[in-house]
């Protein structure tokens, strides 16, 4: 469908004086984004705003969450790029949850997936060039001279006599009742001043200051403290608790049974966190899931057996590769369950009122926080408003809203306000994990040659955990008793009302290399244990898999592994560019220092491309990194230095994964508690990282999530290089 | 019981259970929310503060202990209005993504130049070791730390 710009865009006046452009977020994908509101059918629904005013100076309103990604960063880049002041002087607001602040590719309002600036790119530029140009309009109009004459340049509109100029704030209510030109012209390239030149984040400051106010700074009149209680085994129900004890401990005020377990209610966090040793619960095991970490890997083994699953890709016959190879070349790779571990641990808080509940919760997905607190409460989602606050890391936990839920219903029983804080061990043991995978490949081999690739994917997929607030969230008409069915619904109707789910198998289906014959399968087997989305999701095993294997066939056939990989990827030109580039960053062609060695992966995901060259050794029988050496395509560039860090950051992401990175259970129990059993890369292990940006012209793409894939593989391809023993598990050990 | 210290320059008095860790009594009585918690067990800095100018974990540190000290939090490092050279530093740097940790990691780093102006490498990475950081911004902490210090940026 192809609506005219003046759809996308439209200016109306601010009361009090100033201009304010309602923009989309998404282009054309908003105008068809699947739902239609209620009385709204079709209706174009902005979602971001851009406001000019006398008094308030520029501010641009966003739906979007700040995990730390630079987000903010650059979309206020992109808009004042266009309007032509430095990016610095723009302020910037998250909006409030609505139905009209939904991220357009997901059709729900949730930052992740890398998506923000890729789907922002162009609008945000638009809205930018169309104040600007109404603004020299209303100038002109003043003056009484051509528009095209009038240029506006750092906040201020020039007249042609290059010395009159009126600021853009002085302006503002003037350009209120001009038109929105259609289409609006952009900047080229070469005009630019700040998009891939500016280097200063937003929030430096007030994060360097101790100012910015994340969920657990949260503050309100009258807050009493909560802390929960919740199962310490998979699938345990509460029977009853000592109630009477507990309440009777200092600054008590309540304790409250709910569905995810009895909260205590406190004056003080440190009180209720004292009376909640003096809590004793009785459990109800009837359904409880008293599995250890080897039964779900015998679990999917068995299943593999079983059922050879879904099949993902099929190019060619692998069968028949196999049954003419001259050498077949098998291995198993597990992955375990992963904690997000943020710094920040779960928190939220909340104040119920006869009309509705307010809920200020650090949330990647506010939306789904709507759908939580109304289900555990007397409330419709209309009624619940959600707050988001600066996020202390997000990596994909704050995309599951239990912790909403969780101290939605405390509020609505205390009817206090109320902050619900997790511990560390809260935070470690009632996780949403990344997936454990087991995965089976094979490869053969004839002539030098793959002549098949033959990949089995063996684990839950994450959709069906998400579903149940996600399925819920996507149809805002529907009434509360329907959430349940529509759940169900959400995870059959996969496809239609919400994306296909690719957690299990996306950077392996895209197996990029030259092959005559490919199978990709995911067989589907669910042990029991909650997961959810993980820095980089899917791809964090399978670009470990697929990258070391292809290392495994390059041995196998003697070849070196950065060349091998270079010949299969001929046809690609970019994959080519960011390989070699990489190599040559990496010193791959130079003589290794004594006791090191390097290893090489490459790996695309939300469509960024990363190629990283390690150089490790084993130093005091532990493994150690000392180089990574890391080449990015990801697009047109908003703000390189954004760009650097995001890839630091997901280096050593990928790394603690790779070192250290274990959850396990035990009867149903996480083992792992706090930072001493599970462990994060200091800045001991830190290695000397250099990262360099490939220049490009096309849309920009994420770049949260896409340096953590290929460093795990990378690493694991230096240490086989070393010793000659395949990591084929993580967290790697020393002894294979 | 009662109980009298130092914040950031202002004799404080207050009534509070013993064993309250420090931490608490900065966040919830004094309104100091910059100190962070992070563990709880004094494994990650979050919660870094100045005790009598020496660091403290606050989250391990009854209030108890604090009793008739000076205590300095990440709102007190530098004076009103002002920023400590090492957060000009920060921003500089652009160290903070999720900034979660940076209170710490700035008070940590703040001891560090105070007794030692010109520290190595090595010297930043023992002084830096127990500030974790999920974000991973070590790199930039390490490259900040440098730029304030003697030495400055030439060896690092
Ligand atoms: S919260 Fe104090 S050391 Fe982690
Ligand atoms: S910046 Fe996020 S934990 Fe350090």
């Amino acid at each position: 469908m192809s609506l005219s710009r003046r759809e996308f865009l439209k200016a109306t006046a601010v009361s009090g004086g100033g201009l304010m452009l309602s923009f989309s977020l998404g282009g054309c994908a908003a105008s068809d984004n699947g739902y239609r509101e209620s009385g709204g059918e079709g209706r174009w629904t902005p979602n971001a705003w851009l406001e000019i005013t006398d008094q308030n100076g520029i501010t641009l309103t966003i739906a979007r969450v700040e995990m730390g990604q630079g987000t903010v960063t650059g979309m206020t880049t992109l808009v004042a790029e266009e309007l032509d002041v430095p990016p610095d002087t723009l302020k910037t607001r998250f909006a409030p949850v609505g139905d009209a602040y939904r991220n357009p590719l997901y059709k729900l309002q949730l930052t992740g997936g890398s998506t923000s600036l890729a789907t922002s790119w162009q609008p945000l530029r638009e809205a930018g060039a169309a104040a600007r140009i109404m603004l020299e309009r209303a100038a002109a109009r003043t003056w009484n001279v051509e528009a095209r004459r009038c240029t506006g340049r750092d906040g201020r509109v020039w007249h042609p006599d290059g010395e009159t100029s009126l600021s853009y704030g002085q302006l503002a209510a003037l350009a209120a009742h001009e038109t929105v030109p259609d289409p609006v012209p952009l900047r080229p390239r070469s005009e630019w001043r700040y998009i891939g030149k500016t280097n200063t984040r937003h929030d430096a400051e007030i994060k360097s200051t101790g100012q910015a106010e994340y969920g657990i700074d949260v503050d309100l009149p009258d807050m009493v403290y909560a802390v929960m209680t919740r199962p310490p085994r998979l699938g345990l129900r509460v029977e009853g608790f000592n109630a009477d004890t507990v309440r009777a401990m200092p600054g008590v005020i309540d304790v409250v049974e709910t569905e995810r377990g009895v909260a205590i209610v406190a004056d003080k966090y440190w009180r209720a966190r004292k009376a909640q040793d003096a809590l004793e619960i009785v459990w109800d095991e009837t359904d409880a899931l008293d599995l250890d970490v080897d039964h779900v890997f015998e679990t999917y083994a068995r299943a593999a057996d079983d059922d050879p699953g879904e099949t993902e890709r099929e190019d060619g016959d692998v069968e028949q590769a196999r049954s003419q190879a001259g050498q077949v070349l098998e291995a198993e790779y597990r992955v375990p369950f992963l904690a997000h571990a943020t710094m920040e641990p779960m928190n939220a808080t909340a104040r119920v009122n006869e009309n509705g509940i307010e809920v200020w919760a650090p949330t990647q997905a506010p939306d789904l926080g709507r759908i939580a607190a109304a289900r555990v409460t007397d409330f419709s989602p209309d009624e619940v408003t959600i707050h988001t606050t600066w996020i202390g890391g997000g990596f994909g936990r704050r995309l599951t809203q239990d912790y909403i839920e969780e101290v939605a219903a405390i509020a609505f029983q205390v009817r206090r306000p109320v902050k619900l804080l997790w511990s560390r061990e809260d935070d470690m043991r009632h996780d949403v994990y990344r997936p454990a995978m087991l995965h089976r490949l094979s490869a053969t081999l004839s002539d030098e040659q793959i002549t098949g690739w033959d990949h089995q994917i063996v684990g839950p997929q994450v959709l069906n955990w998400y579903a149940r607030n996600a399925a819920a969230a996507q149809f805002p008409w529907a009434p509360k008793f329907l959430y349940d069915s529509l759940a169900r619904v959400g995870v059959m109707a996969e496809g239609i009302a919400t994306p296909k789910d690719t957690s299990a198998i996306e950077g392996a289906v895209e197996y990029p290399y030259a092959a005559p014959n490919v199978r990709v399968r995911h067989t589907h087997v669910d042990a029991g244990i909650p997961i959810s989305y993980w820095r980089s999701v899917g791809h964090s095993h399978n670009g470990f898999v697929v990258e070391t294997f292809m290392d495994e066939v390059a041995h196998s056939l003697g070849r070196d592994p950065y060349k091998f990989r270079r010949d299969l990827l001929k046809q690609k030109p970019g994959d080519l560019a960011v390989l070699d580039r990489a190599a040559k960053l990496g010193d791959w062609s130079r003589p290794v220092p004594e006791g090191r060695a390097r290893g090489i992966a490459i790996h695309r995901s939300f469509g960024t491309l990363v190629a990283q060259v390690v150089e490790a050794g084993i130093e005091g029988g532990a493994i150690r990194v000392y180089r990574v050496a890391c080449v990015v395509d990801c697009g047109q560039v908003v703000n390189p230095d954004v760009v650097r860090m995001q890839m630091e950051s997901g280096i050593l992401f990928g790394l603690t994964a790779a070192l250290y990175g274990e959850i396990e259970f035990e009867q149903g129990a996480v083992k792992q508690g706090n930072f001493d059993d599970y462990r994060l890369l200091s800045m001991y292990d830190l290695p000397e990282m250099t990262i360099d940006i490939i220049d490009s012209e096309a849309s920009p793409t994420g770049v949260g999530e896409p340096g953590v894939p290929p460093v795990m593989p990378a690493l694991g391809n230096a240490l086989f290089a070393l010793t000659g023993k395949r990591q084929r598990n993580m967290p790697f050990k020393v002894e294979v | 019981m009662a109980i009298k210290l130092t914040v950031n320059g202002q004799l404080r008095q207050l009534d509070i259970e013993a064993d309250t860790p420090l931490l608490w009594v900065l966040r919830d009585e004094l309104g100091l929310k910059g100190t962070k918690f992070g563990c709880g067990k004094g494994l990650c800095g979050a919660c870094t503060v100045h005790l009598d100018g020496s660091p403290a974990r606050s989250c391990s540190t009854p209030v108890s202990l604090a009793e008739g000290r000076e205590v300095t939090t990440i709102e007190g490092l530098a004076p009103e209005g002002e920023l400590h050279p090492l957060q000009l530093a920060w921003v500089e740097h652009n160290v903070p993504q999720c900034g979660y940790c940076q209170s710490g990691q700035i008070m940590s780093a703040a001891h560090l130049l105070s007794y030692n102006a010109a520290p190595s490498n090595d010297d930043i990475v023992a002084a830096m070791s127990g500030n974790l950081c999920r974000c991973r911004t070590y790199a930039r902490i390490h490259a900040a730390i440098k730029s304030v210090s003697k030495h400055g940026e030439a060896d690092a």
